[in-house]
């Protein structure tokens, strides 16, 4: 089989991954290295506090064209993604979770994205059963409202399994907003987009899941970052508000002057009042999430920062290497803990 | 009775280290001087396929005695080898937004500590470049030097100085003798021979090993790296422009001056391997590994980088690419000095290893032996 001169790049952030990241690097490597004449995988460590960063260390020894970069702590996966976004190389870039994501599909989508000339093409799951059903329906009354009002046109059930083309790369690393949802860029960006439903693997007995309430927030997050739909909502029901009380006050200037005596009416009052609070509350509310918005972006701080990377050094002399495996002492202790474990001794 | 060695000092090495040393123990001590070479000429390996940059200190923003060494010796290179020297050329350096070590304040701060030359890049090279992903861009004062030229030039001088130098010759051991000379064992076309000297100068480069545990001795850590050297045809508009992206995984493009080519060197790409010559195991011969590894060129990659910072690297011709082997101390992994090894052996003194990284910092070396030898 020839390989293909396409340059690909897989970028995958990594958490305290260190029990996955073995199968996960084998896999994608066979699968890039039996279909591709240059490719390169890009690990970013987003601040593991278990054995990750050791562990793909003594892998990077093992595996060529595998890059690791560290970032000074713990961004959240769409800055860690970012990061990899802003270094790789690839004429494509698949963006994939090690933990869900199935290399092996890989080849199929990179043909499509050229064959359609494709800007991004994006990772669909299907439904899943044992989520709750109170959770379903926040779900779908997020895209509702996303999509029907907002207009972000976002696919359901996105994940972040994705293909970009150099020029989507290019254009998303332009992008330099702090609140960062590569779903919501994606569609941002433009270019040609589609999307691809596929059945996620489980690299772990207990995949990771988000809860309701992060869920929420995250929902939160991504209008307000890609929308000001909200404010426009909040102004029509302050513009209403105002005038059902420009029309209260008036009828309540006329009762007053005509009728005698009018009884206070202690339940239509508070009524009033709760109702206007609540209204006010929510405008406040939503007010105050795009003044935080506004806070962060004026920050202009850097996305995030990249304490080390690390390339693949596969030390070809360890063959002649291997009978001094035990040292205890060797000047070069460093590169001696990187060993690979090698076969049987000669 | 002692007898009189037949030379004063055997150079084993004729890269550009042994070959200047040489010169500078002829013309400094009037010494008799042999100068041994391996291969068919002079600076046939690591003088000839690198960066031929004559440094002048911008390129260690991190190690501030490196950075003025380079500084301080550059106009002194530069005197002496004036014939050699490239000028037609402008260099810039681009200093990357991301990932990069130093920043542009950092940097130009830096430059003035040490005196250096810099001043802001004009509009049509900053234009070169991708603003998202380069800070800011410089122009400095850096040459390269043309190791062709190089070569005829010190040749003469050696022939000048009546110094002897035996091509296609390698050292294979130094031997104390009890009257305290030095036998140096050779082989070479005209079959082996032995050689008595009172000074042995180890200049072998990537081979400093080789003789040293031939010889019966320690060998000294050393890190090889088989790198490759793409030459490149590059696009009109990077015509007589040196460019150098600063500081961490990224890329330089210099005039190659003997092939009228520009030289492309990746941090990340350029080494495809390494190993290590330890004390306690068997040399390895940097001529098997070399050869014996398929060379499958890293050059899409470097192609595929560069092209983000500065688009018209996309242009570029791939005439062929120099592969050879780079030594480095393992000291030097863990900052940016390139300090210059000079170690006298602990069982035969007069046993010299020397091993430098950078051209125009040889003054060093032979200022300190000038002051050991004293």
């Amino acid at each position: 089989m020839t390989l293909s001169d396409c340059f690909v790049s897989v970028v995958a952030p990594l958490h305290d991954d260190a029990d996955i990241v073995e199968p996960f690097l084998t896999e994608v490597t066979h699968v890039l290295e039996t279909h591709y004449a240059n490719w390169e995988l890009v690990l970013v460590d987003d601040d593991s506090t278990d054995t990750t960063v050791p562990r793909v260390l003594d892998l990077l020894t093992k595996f060529a064209c595998v890059r690791l970069i560290r970032l000074s702590r713990n961004f959240g996966p769409e800055i860690a993604i970012t990061a990899g976004l802003d270094s790789v190389i690839g004429d494509f870039a698949v963006v994939m979770m090690p933990d869900s994501d199935p290399p092996q599909l890989i080849p199929d989508l990179i043909a499509r994205a050229r064959s359609e000339v494709m800007g991004i093409l994006s990772g669909i799951r299907p439904e899943r059963a044992r989520e709750s059903s109170l959770f379903r329906s926040g779900a779908r009354l997020f895209y509702w409202y996303a999509n029907k009002f907002a207009h972000l046109d976002l696919p359901k059930n996105t994940t972040d399994f994705r293909v970009y083309s150099r020029q989507s790369v290019n254009a998303i690393s332009r992008i330099k907003d702090q609140g960062r949802y590569l779903r919501t860029f994606s569609t941002y960006v433009g270019y040609h987009n589609a999307t691809f439903v596929y059945e996620p693997i489980q690299r772990r007995a207990k995949p990771r899941t988000r809860g309701l309430v992060e869920a929420i927030a995250l929902g939160f997050d991504m209008i307000v970052v890609s929308t000001t739909h909200p404010l426009r909502m909040a102004t029509w029901m302050a513009l209403s508000l105002s005038l059902l009380s420009a029309v209260h006050a008036g009828y309540v200037l006329v009762a007053d002057l005509i009728a005698e005596d009018v009884p206070t009416p202690w339940a239509g009052l508070s009524l009033q009042m709760s109702a206007m609070f609540c209204f006010m509350f929510v405008i406040l509310a939503v007010l105050s999430e795009y003044i935080g918005r506004l806070l962060g972006e004026s920050s202009g701080r850097p996305l995030y920062y990249v304490a080390g990377e690390h390339s693949s050094s596969v030390l070809i002399a360890d063959a002649d290497r291997k009978n001094v495996v035990t040292d205890s002492i060797g000047e070069l202790g460093t590169t001696e803990s990187r060993r690979p474990p090698l076969g049987s001794g000669q | 009775m002692s007898r009189a060695a037949e030379y004063d000092a055997v150079i084993v090495g004729g890269g550009f280290y042994g070959s200047h040393l040489a010169l500078d123990l002829r013309t400094r001590r009037h010494w008799r001087v042999l100068l041994l070479e391996r291969e068919h000429s002079i600076f046939q390996r690591a003088s000839y396929a690198n960066q031929a940059r004559v440094h002048n200190g911008y390129h260690y923003p991190r190690s501030l005695v490196t950075g003025l060494r380079s500084r301080i010796n550059f106009p002194r290179f530069v005197e002496e080898f004036s014939d050699c020297i490239d000028r037609s050329f402008d260099k810039y350096y681009a200093i990357a937004r991301l990932s990069s070590n130093v920043t542009a304040a950092q940097f130009r701060r830096f430059c003035e500590r040490i005196e250096a030359p810099l001043e802001p890049a004009p509009p049509a090279v900053v234009a070169l470049f991708d603003r998202d992903r380069i800070e800011a861009v410089f122009r400095v004062r850096e040459h390269a030097f043309d190791s062709v030229a190089l070569n005829r030039a010190m040749l003469a001088r050696l022939h000048d100085h009546a110094i002897e130098v035996r091509l296609g010759v390698e050292a294979d051991s130094v031997r104390a003798l009890d009257d305290g000379r030095l036998e140096v064992a050779c082989s070479g076309a005209e079959g082996p021979e032995t050689l008595s000297a009172t000074w042995v100068f180890n200049c072998t480069y990537s081979r400093l090993n080789r003789l040293l545990t031939r010889s019966g001795l320690a060998s000294i850590p050393l890190k090889h790296e088989l790198v490759e050297v793409p030459l490149l045809d590059v696009p009109e508009t990077l015509h007589g422009l040196g460019i150098t992206v600063m500081c961490g995984p990224f890329f330089s493009v210099m005039p190659f001056p003997p092939r009228g080519l520009h030289s492309l060197h990746h941090v990340r790409y350029t080494v495809h391997y390494s190993w290590q010559d330890r004390s306690d195991a068997a040399w390895i011969d940097p001529g098997r590994p070399f050869n014996g590894l398929a060379r499958r060129s890293n050059l899409p990659y470097m192609i595929a980088d560069s092209t983000r910072f500065l688009p018209e690297m996309a242009r570029c011709r791939h005439v062929d690419s120099l592969w050879e082997v780079k030594t480095v101390l393992p000291r030097s992994e863990a900052d940016d000095s390139r300090p210059i090894l000079c170690r006298r052996d602990h069982a035969i003194p007069n046993l010299v290893s020397i091993m430098g990284a950078k051209i125009d910092n040889v003054y060093d070396v032979e200022d300190y032996l000038a002051a050991a030898l004293a």
